[in-house]
């Protein structure tokens, strides 16, 4: 518990000055204030490029608008720049040596891998968390109150998402020597993930449902149960995920 | 007592036996030289000490507790210097010191004095700025530093020198002579002018094995060749000497080189009284008489041929 406590300490100074921080806080920072702006400026965009004599009825935009560029960006770029930031995150320590240092003295293994995970899961909470909240800032400074349902609920799934994705990432660095293992391995992840989408039955287990509905959900068209299944799959895969990383990285030899 | 002890260690890569039968004991307060040829084994001997790499046979023990593969418990008594240490770079000397500390479980307050009076050991006091500017010599001082945290009775270092310049290797062999009577130290090298500086004992590794052991002094007895090298101040003098038929015999070499006669006799224990004799009968003064110690580069490279 102590080597725990002290580890996550160091991950995140290491993220606070090899700038890992920075990055996610600027990206998403950056996503929470332009959310709703781009919402707002699109149709006005659009209309003075139109030639005169010709009209176009766009919508009046809406919140719904602004969540909708929320969560695809948060879903796009966010998610890759989420694991390209941590992507050397165990890979980079290993090849280097400077866990060998610690380990000889006395650094339990489980600990490490539990502490990067937490740390990393940590930074990507606050990022989730401050984009929202600029988001949400934004779209109720600049947009009539629209009644938008199971909102939390959805930027919760696209949180567990992440924190899937990254123990994918975590346990592809266990497996794999080189920075690029991981990536490689959560983007072969993420692809077969997709494909099986293909089969019918398969979408409301899968957990890209998690970022595939989101706008359904915040729009009210579903509710919540149709995503139970895929949420508690999720969950239970990314423990799962984190304890065989914990089993690997045990054995390995370093 | 003896800190370190190695039973008939065996490992093998694939085709390659790397330890053959490796018997080896380091007693307490010694400063062990541990030499060998590149790719001679000694970085994976000090693997498997520190549990991180497992044998395929054979005992580790370290402080009377026995070295088990990945759950090494031994290595509180433990400190180590790998070869080329690597820190965490956005780090600062004292926050490295810190976070070992805290790995190894010490009290807060015995972190920062002990990490304080360490930094100053090895000259680091004054550099207070992340690791990542600092030189190579810097790192391995800090690494002795990190190694010695937790008041280890066991100091393994891994060629802490090879890749040092002259000024850095003086800076480190000076720290580790320093430490000598507090802590053992176990030091690999292929240089063997910093073992002749520093350690008492020393131990050649040569397929996998022990060639050679002992203290240095021992180890020149052991190898000493009744060689003598005789300096004349007269050629005719030298020639005369060397037709003497007490040196023409069999056992007995003999190579004359300008006024230069260099004798070797075999198995006499006085054999140095004996040529003393033969000038004194011969009323020769000769500038110089010297009796020729083997140097440890001669007795490494006839060893490990």
């Amino acid at each position: 518990m102590n080597h725990y406590i002290v580890f996550v300490k160091k991950e995140l100074l290491e993220y606070a000055r090899t700038y890992k921080l920075l990055v996610m806080t600027v990206v998403f920072v950056i996503f929470g204030i332009t959310n709703p702006l781009i919402a707002k400026l699109t149709p006005e965009l659009i209309s003075s490029f139109v030639p005169e004599g010709m009209t176009i009825t766009i919508p009046e935009p809406s919140a719904l608008d602004a969540w909708a560029q929320f969560f695809k960006n948060s879903q796009q770029v966010g998610l890759i720049v989420l694991v390209l930031v941590f992507s050397g995150v165990l890979s980079s320590e290993v090849a280097k040596g400077t866990l060998i240092n610690l380990l000889t003295k006395g650094l339990s293994r489980q600990a490490v891998i539990l502490a990067k995970y937490s740390a990393m899961a940590l930074v990507w909470s606050w990022s989730v968390v401050i984009s929202a909240l600029l988001t949400w800032v934004y779209t109720v400074y600049l947009f009539p109150v629209d009644p938008l349902s199971n909102l939390v609920f959805s930027i919760f799934c696209l949180w567990l998402f992440g924190g899937f994705l990254l123990a994918v990432l975590l346990l592809g660095a266990t497996l794999v020597r080189s920075n690029y293992g991981s990536l490689l391995v959560t983007g072969a992840g993420v692809l077969i993930l997709t494909v099986l989408n293909v089969i019918p039955q398969a979408g409301k287990y899968n957990p890209t449902a998690l970022v595939t509905k989101s706008m359904d959900l915040v729009a009210g068209t579903i509710g919540l149960p149709p995503l139970y299944a895929s949420l508690g799959i999720t969950a239970a895969a990314t423990l799962a995920l984190i304890g065989l990383a914990v089993l690997v990285f045990s054995k390995k030899q370093l | 007592m003896s800190i370190l002890e190695i039973q008939d260690l065996q490992l093998r890569f694939g085709d390659n036996q790397v330890l053959n039968g490796l018997n080896m004991t380091v007693p307490e307060h010694a400063v062990f030289g541990f030499v060998g040829r590149n790719g001679a084994g000694k970085t994976t001997t000090m693997r498997i000490v520190l549990g991180l790499l497992k044998a395929q046979g054979g005992t580790v023990t370290v402080c009377g507790e026995r070295v088990r593969y990945g759950a090494a418990k031994t290595n509180r008594h433990i400190g180590f210097l790998p070869d080329v240490p690597e820190f965490y770079g956005y780090m600062r000397p004292l926050e490295y010191l810190k976070l070992c500390g805290e790995i190894a479980g010490l009290p807060p307050q015995s972190i920062r004095r002990k990490s304080e009076e360490l930094l100053e050991l090895v000259g680091l006091d004054a550099a207070n700025r992340r690791i990542s500017g600092f030189s190579r010599g810097m790192k391995q001082r800090l690494g002795i530093a990190q190694a010695l945290l937790n008041e280890p009775r066991l100091l393994i270092c891994d060629e802490p020198t090879s890749a040092l310049d002259p000024i850095g290797r003086k800076q480190v062999l000076d720290i580790l002579s320093a430490i000598r009577g507090q802590t053992t130290v176990v030091f690999s090298t292929h240089i063997l002018s910093d073992v002749e500086r520093i350690c008492d004992r020393i131990a050649v590794l040569e397929q996998g094995r022990l060639v050679l052991s002992g203290t240095l002094a021992e180890i020149q007895k052991q190898h000493r060749r009744n060689s003598f090298s005789i300096r004349f101040a007269e050629d005719h003098e030298a020639r005369k000497f060397s037709q003497l038929e007490e040196l023409n015999k069999p056992g007995i070499e003999l190579s004359l080189q300008d006024q230069v006669l260099t004798i070797v006799i075999e198995g006499e224990a006085a054999a140095g009284r004996l040529l003393i004799d033969l000038l004194s009968r011969e009323k020769i003064a000769p500038e110089k008489f010297e009796a020729i110690e083997p140097t440890l580069e001669s007795l490494f490279a006839e060893v490990v041929q």
